[in-house]
């Protein structure tokens, strides 16, 4: 209980910094989750016809997603520097598995009884693609791309080591300070806050499925 | 190994999901990261070093820290297993219906929570530094892709087998040793194989607590400024990352039950 | 309902080996928790040692219950099971279900084990050693028909849902038990595989004469294999027990004689052979005699009707009156003889033979070929209206005994049973 009211004026006390490294972590996340799903959905697009094509993707792309992510920060720090862009490139590279996996798999999975329909009443390839196949695809891509928000919430705050925004300043913090009174204050205050965000995010991917989602392919 | 379920491709998973393209990884990956792995330490070995850099980039220190880094990944994975395993095979009883969300939710909470997170805040609460307490908990961060697949990988086993196997006879342990253990090990290698990722990943970042491993490399070239010793230690752990993944490919198509395959 | 005596095997044309044991249920039943009704309500019915006995009711009617209950996967409220006189409470479960067969719709091969493996589970169960296992699982193998040599490394995948089938009976029946379950076993597979090893459990039963409890809710799969049926209503009531034969005759009420559904005098007649009824004779000539001479044989009824054989004895054609008086040789004479039965027909192929011949009547031939006799309409006729009689008491109502011996020489004659 002791510790509990601590940790409440801990909070209250810095209200501000945290609520605008919340901000920042989840701008920079969501950010990224746009950049990475525009880029993601095209490559899909552009090799989901081709097996060879759409195995080499998900194979450089899987690969990315197996390097440690510090060791990725390490690597982009001599070419870019410190701050925004090595943690835009690192954040963008990592989202891309999941919705470029997601993105061929939901496009092969259409069934193609319906693209021909599609094409037989005389679309063409280009309208058959966005008003079909990517409308079906959605779901799948839409599940990718809440995999790629969630691991960022918790890639982003290794970004802090490399003068990056966001909530891992809050746990940096906690690390440099040991022994002071806050340091466990800062650490815990960071990762909670990344915990809640990333669930309150998740819930907001479920609202927008459930709105971008044709009522007729809804589970 | 199995097609990608939908579990499977709900949670982050090191696996790709396509076989075509896991059969790529596996005959070009090792090739690739080798290839990239010698150039690098022929390059670090033979430049001009001053005293910094020549007191990182030598054999030993390099070995030293690499086996460092393979220690955690190993303890952390034989945690994984030990707790993982055992625990997914409990909450899939019959009787323990009611635990089974709790005890996913628990490790869900875990896997959202940053690793980096996790680290400091067990070293802050323990107060201690050194090879366990980055190891526990990393392994708590890695527990939930084998736990997940254990239970996705139990409860996927058709019932009318369960039933057939009852029905001949079997006791309920048998069932669990002979039908429903084979048919999850598909799930539970690709779970183990996604759990080894993220322990290699995280181990590098166990230096912030005084638990070594490659992330020192990184740390020191970082902050004295010495890009080769930075480069060394970066690429030294991601092909450490890309070749334990390749094992745990290669476990994936090796130790799977052959009429499954 | 319930009948206590191991009467004679109904219908039985051979006296077949019994290794089964017999199966009595005393009132079991099944409540399940937070259901008003119980699933299985008091059920009390014996089953003889070494009888085929089928469960058949519509979905839901609690008859897979009811068997499971007899291996325990199910576990009774209350009532007494003995399996050879043991009481399967008393029983450890799992060493009960290893002497008893098992096998489902879904076969559940373990698709891990290849073929020889999955045959061996049981025996492996009871410590059987490995020679013995593997010259078993051979044996079974060969037995529902598949060849070792090229099956026994295959995984269930790589198998046929009839041989995975096959596969299954051979499991079940590996470690030689005396007892098999059979829960809709063939329901998944197409109609032509169903019958095919439909007649295969059939041949290895006349072998082995196992106690089988057979579940399915296709009456003429049951009217097939049982020797007995149980038409089992909701909670799984017995509505009739008794054989295929009296069901078919004689159904106990509306319920069983809407699941017998239509054309049961045609499906009576599949239970029938040739060789049990009385044959009829026309008059013959050979193929070299004068048809004036044949025609006075035939005498001057009008439509009578006579058969020229071929110097063997060997049925030839179909002649009439009239056709002998406008023909010069009994060779051509007539129309030919297309079709025929032997002793060993159903009464449905010798109804079938006679309706496409002209005449009225089917050939019955010998082993070789020779004439026997004909069955006309009449008799066929006879028969159904004798097995009506036979299955009815005065009251209207069956009884529930199994008949004695209804396979016998009397068939044709139509006495009621005493």
């Amino acid at each position: 209980m002791n510790w509990l009211s601590d940790f409440g004026s801990f909070v209250a006390g810095r209200w501000e910094q945290l609520l605008f490294d919340s901000y920042l972590h989840v701008s920079a996340v969501v950010q990224c989750v746009v950049i990475a799903t525009v880029v993601g959905m095209l490559l899909g697009v552009a090799v989901y016809r081709s097996p060879f094509g759409s195995a080499v993707a998900t194979a450089v792309t899987s690969a990315i997603l197996t390097i440690p992510s510090f060791a990725l920060f390490g690597l982009l720090i001599p070419v870019l520097g410190l701050g925004v862009p090595p943690t835009v490139t690192v954040l963008v590279l990592y989202a891309l598995l999941p919705i470029v996996r997601n993105t061929i798999v939901g496009l092969a999975s259409v069934d193609s009884s319906v693209t021909d329909a599609a094409r037989g009443i005389g679309m063409s390839r280009f309208g058959v693609l966005t008003r079909v196949e990517l409308r079906l695809a959605w779901p799948a891509v839409l599940t990718g791309i809440r995999v790629s928000t969630q691991m960022l919430m918790g890639i982003l705050a290794i970004a802090a080591y490399a003068k990056g925004p966001g909530l891992g300043n809050q746990i940096i913090t906690g690390l440099s300070r040991v022994g002071s009174a806050n340091a466990t204050n800062a650490a815990v205050a960071g990762t909670v806050a990344i915990v809640i965000l990333a669930l309150v995010l998740d819930a907001v991917y479920v609202l927008i499925g459930r709105l971008t989602t044709s009522r007729g392919i809804r589970v | 190994m199995p097609d990608t379920t939908t579990a499977e491709r709900a949670g982050f998973s090191a696996d790709s999901g396509s076989r075509r393209s896991e059969r790529l990884r596996l005959f070009t990956e090792p090739v690739v990261v080798l290839a990239i792995l010698g150039a690098v330490l022929v390059w670090a070995f033979t430049g001009d070093l001053d005293d910094i850099e020549a007191r990182e980039i030598n054999a030993a220190n390099i070995l030293t820290l690499t086996w460092q880094h393979v220690q955690i990944t190993l303890a952390v994975t034989a945690i994984v297993l030990l707790v993982a395993i055992p625990l997914g095979i409990l909450v899939t009883r019959p009787w323990a219906k009611g635990v089974a969300p709790i005890v996913l939710g628990i490790a869900n909470m875990g896997q959202a929570a940053p690793a980096l997170g996790l680290l400091v805040l067990f070293f802050l609460l323990t107060q201690q530094t050194g090879f366990w307490v980055a190891v526990i908990p990393i392994a708590f961060y890695a527990l939930l892709p084998v736990l997940r697949n254990t239970m996705v990988g139990l409860q996927q086993v058709d019932q009318s087998l369960l039933e057939a196997g009852r029905g001949i006879g079997m006791s309920r342990f048998t069932v669990l040793r002979r039908i429903e253990f084979p048919l999850a090990v598909p799930l539970m290698l690709a779970g183990l194989r996604t759990s080894l990722v993220l322990a290699v990943g995280s181990a590098t970042l166990a230096f912030f607590i005084g638990g070594g491993g490659l992330g020192e490399l990184i740390d020191v070239g970082y902050k004295l400024r010495r890009t080769s010793v930075l480069v060394v230690g970066a690429v030294l752990s991601a092909a450490l990352a890309l070749l334990v993944d390749w094992l745990g490919g290669l476990a994936e198509q090796l130790l799977g039950p052959k009429g499954l395959r | 309902m319930s009948e206590t005596n191991t009467a004679p095997k109904p219908g039985g044309e051979s006296d077949r080996a019994t290794s089964g044991v017999e199966i009595r249920l005393e009132n079991v039943t099944k409540q399940y928790g937070g259901q008003r009704h119980p699933a299985v309500d008091s059920v009390t019915m014996t089953i003889p040692a070494g009888e085929t006995v089928v469960f058949v009711g519509p979905s839901g009617c609690g008859k897979t219950t009811t068997m499971k209950m007899i291996n325990r996967l199910i576990e009774p409220t209350s009532g007494r099971i003995t399996v050879g006189g043991q009481d399967v409470l008393r029983l450890n479960p799992d060493e009960l279900r290893r002497g008893i067969g098992y096998a489902i719709q879904q076969v559940g091969l373990l698709p891990h084990l290849t073929v020889s493996q999955n045959v061996g589970l049981v025996p492996g169960l009871i410590g059987w050693d490995k020679s013995r296992i593997a010259e078993r699982t051979e044996e079974m193998l060969d037995l529902v028909g598949l060849d070792p040599a090229e099956y026994r490394d295959r995984f269930p995948k790589q198998l046929s849902g009839g041989q995975q089938q096959r596969v299954g009976v051979a499991r079940a029946l590996a470690a030689d038990p005396p007892v098999l379950l059979m829960d809709e076993p063939f329901g998944a597979v197409d109609p032509i595989t169903r019958g095919n090893l439909q007649d295969e459990l059939m041949r290895l039963q006349e072998e082995m004469g196992k106690t089988i409890v057979f579940v399915t809710h296709d009456f003429d799969e049951a009217v097939k294999l049982g020797d007995r049926i149980a038409v089992l209503g909701y909670q799984s009531k017995i509505l009739q027990y008794d054989t295929p034969e009296a069901i078919l005759a004689n159904p106990a009420d509306e319920t069983v004689a809407g699941f017998v559904g239509a054309g049961a005098a045609l499906k009576q007649l599949t239970l029938r052979r040739v060789r049990d009824i009385e044959l009829e004779q026309l008059p013959t000539a050979t193929a070299g005699e004068e048809p004036a001479a044949f025609a006075a044989r035939l005498g001057g009824r009008r439509g009578a009707v006579g058969l020229v054989l071929d110097e063997r004895g060997r049925p030839l054609r179909w002649v009439t009156r009239r056709d002998l008086d406008r023909s010069g040789s009994l060779a051509t004479a007539g129309r030919p003889v297309e079709d025929s039965v032997d002793r060993a027909s159903t009464l449905q192929d010798a109804l079938e033979a006679l309706l496409t011949a002209d005449a009225g009547y089917a050939v019955v031939t010998r082993s070789r070929g020779q004439y026997a006799g004909v069955v006309g309409l009449d008799s066929l006729m006879g028969t159904i209206r004798a097995l009506r009689e036979q299955y009815e008491d005065e009251d209207g109502t069956p009884d529930g005994r199994p008949g004695d011996g209804p396979g016998g020489s009397d068939g044709g004659s139509g006495a009621a049973h005493a």
